[in-house]
């Protein structure tokens, strides 16, 4: 049963409501140029986020089968050349990786291969995907090898249940779906992070190919935005002018909006993963 | 351990030769280029089109060779006038951004490359320090909360206070670099190797992260059978500060931390050996955090920020030496991982 008594709920629902009060407090306050931006910026954010984890969710599956298969299938060579490849991946910075992807989206957007919101989107959390896919692929693969080891799998291997049915539905959907979701949600947090700081990134401007202008607005480049800056600029200012701190609540609203929305659901993210886990023992 | 060596050497191979080959490849191409807008230049090269007078002579040739067409020739005029123009305003503009694999390029790369590889050491020694302690510190607060109960009325105010205190110490250990050094920057002088370091350290949720899966390995540890055999045989169990049969917050703070006597200590050993094993992830992400906080401190002459101002000038030269080096660095703490957790096994194996 759900419960403010679990970890994961509470803070499922500590996230909500605190978003839900940043999001009045700014609907009275905030100016409504800035608030467009500031929804915009969080609700694109998310949605990249969520199409992050069904990305990740689709690659580390089909690598973890992939591999599954290469290797009970004795293709040796296969299976070295896949984990080798995969051994690449993991040894780039994920940073570095989505950086020259979203440089890539840029350059297909500049010259006009890409036209949809929703497929500058869907392209933007493949480059994303394609950095964080192997966490999930590890968590498929340990639960995998973890049940090979057990009778069960060889006494449904002699009671004639093929072996994708065996991997798919009694280990990956019966058996592993809670640690697969715990995952999902770690992914999440992964993703929102390395959204943002890539968006800082370009934000700097050492990217022409991929801007601002170019990409959709979302809580990392509004972070980077001049006005956002000064906004938190002025937090520094605060911890030496404490009488200046009422202040922030009203004339720095996009800044302090933005940063909070970052930190605290990260913050949340990190605890509902943790609460999870700790719910399910895993 | 072999065969991890040699997978590690054909990864470096490989990623050697095809970055070798690209780099080869755009030498010759730049070359061509070179090549090519010399000719293009070449051929109008007696006109300096800028000139009004040199423009009208050029039109009047123009149409005693090609009569007839005349609008056309108007039109190649004015083109090449253009190309002629936006020729040499390019030269002007990227005369200080191109930039080769020259001897002096090679030597300020080298330099960066030693400070982002000091910075490197330096963050990841003080996160596998701050990891283990900060795990081992919440493992036995928890503990030592479950061995006092409730409590009175003060002390539960004092814990409120210790749980807001925590609540925003954990705040900012999951700020992202820029936040930080954005909030600081009237303040602080953000622009300095310490700071980074620091900041390095304690944002971008590094800290947190690592810290709450050696937390993990600890808990799981202490559900294992041998913790019960520990006990049978009265090692010491308390995990309170304040008894003397109890773990001091001296032993967890030390660089090396040993617990003897007390059943904690095997926990510990066994936990930190899970922990070596997750060094490799936490080396890519913590370059991933390096890379943000150059940025979000602006340092200018620092390996990742002239790598992404490299990108933007187009030098893809640079860009792929200093690639190649990450890369190096992320073998290399991958090679000494395996080398601790092989030696690690043995210990236990023999």
């Amino acid at each position: 049963m759900l419960s403010l008594r679990n970890k994961d709920v509470r803070w499922a629902f500590i996230w909500l409501v605190t978003t839900a009060i940043i999001a009045v407090w700014d609907i009275l306050f905030l100016n409504k140029p800035a608030l467009k931006l500031v929804v915009a910026g969080f609700f694109n954010t998310f949605i990249i986020a969520f199409l992050v984890i069904f990305v990740t969710l689709l690659m580390g599956w089909m690598a973890t089968l992939g591999l599954h298969y290469l290797q009970e299938g004795k293709h040796k060579t296969g299976y070295l050349l896949l984990n080798f490849f995969f051994n690449l991946i993991r040894s780039v910075p994920q940073v570095i990786g989505i950086l020259l992807g979203y440089v890539a989206v840029g350059m297909c957007i500049q010259q006009g291969l890409v036209h949809s919101g929703f497929a500058i989107f869907a392209l933007l959390s493949f480059c994303m995907g394609l950095f964080i896919f192997l966490e999930m692929a590890d968590c498929m693969w340990e639960r995998i090898d973890h049940y090979q080891k057990l009778d069960f799998y060889n006494a449904m291997r002699v009671c004639g249940v093929s072996q994708s049915r065996i991997i798919n539905f009694n280990i990956l959907w019966k058996n592993s779906r809670i640690h697969i979701f715990n995952k999902l949600i770690s992914v999440m947090g992964i993703a929102v992070f390395l959204q943002c700081s890539v968006d800082f990134i370009i934000s700097v401007g050492l990217s022409t190919q991929a801007n601002q202008v170019t990409l959709p607005t979302t809580l990392g480049n509004l972070l980077a935005n001049l006005d956002s800056k000064q906004d938190i600029l002025a937090v520094g200012n605060t911890l030496t002018h404490p009488l200046y701190f009422p202040h922030l609540f009203f004339e720095h609203l996009q800044g302090l909006t933005v940063a909070f929305l970052i930190v605290f659901s990260l913050l949340c993210i990190h605890n509902i993963a943790n609460g999870y886990a700790e719910r399910h023992r895993l | 351990m072999k065969s991890k060596l040699l997978v590690h050497g054909a990864s470096i191979l490989f990623v050697s030769l095809t970055l070798l080959i690209a780099l080869a490849w755009i030498g010759s191409r730049s070359g061509v280029t070179e090549a090519s807008v010399r000719s293009t230049l070449a051929a109008a090269s007696f006109a300096d089109l800028s000139n009004p007078f040199q423009k009208a002579l050029f039109s009047d040739a123009m149409n005693i060779f090609y009569p007839g067409q005349f609008d056309k020739n108007k039109a190649e005029v004015s083109h090449l006038a253009d190309a002629q123009e936006k020729a040499l305003r390019d030269k002007l503009e990227n005369s200080s951004e191109k930039e080769g694999l020259t001897l002096g390029a090679w030597t300020r790369i080298l330099g960066m490359y030693i400070k982002f590889i000091i910075v490197y050491v330096l963050v990841m020694l003080l996160t596998y320090y701050g990891v283990q302690t900060l795990g081992a510190w919440r493992f036995c607060r928890k503990k030592s909360h479950d061995e006092q109960g409730a409590g009175s009325f003060p002390t539960m105010v004092l814990k409120s206070l210790k749980k807001a205190a925590l609540f925003i110490a954990t705040f900012i250990l999951f700020c992202p670099a820029y936040v930080i050094a954005y909030s600081l920057r009237t303040e602080l002088n953000t622009d300095t190797v310490f700071f980074m370091i620091v900041l390095c350290v304690i944002s971008n949720g590094l800290l947190m992260v690592y810290s709450n899966k050696f937390f993990a390995f600890l808990t799981a540890e202490s559900r294992k059978g041998y913790v019960e055999t520990a006990l049978a045989k009265n090692l010491k169990s308390s995990y309170s500060q304040r008894t003397p049969d109890g773990i001091s917050y001296r032993a967890l703070i030390a660089p090396i931390k040993r617990f003897n006597g007390h059943v904690f200590d095997a926990i510990f050993r066994n936990a930190r050996g899970q922990y070596l094993s997750t060094i490799k992830e936490q080396a890519s992400f913590l370059i991933s955090g390096m890379i943000i906080t150059e940025m979000a401190l602006n340092l200018h002459g620092y390996l990742s920020y002239e790598l992404f101002r490299q990108m933007l000038y187009g030098n893809a030269a640079i860009v792929i030496v200093m690639i190649l080096g990450i890369y190096y660095l992320v073998k290399a703490t991958e090679i000494f991982t395996d080398f601790l957790v092989y030696r690690e096994e043995r210990k236990y194996e023999n």
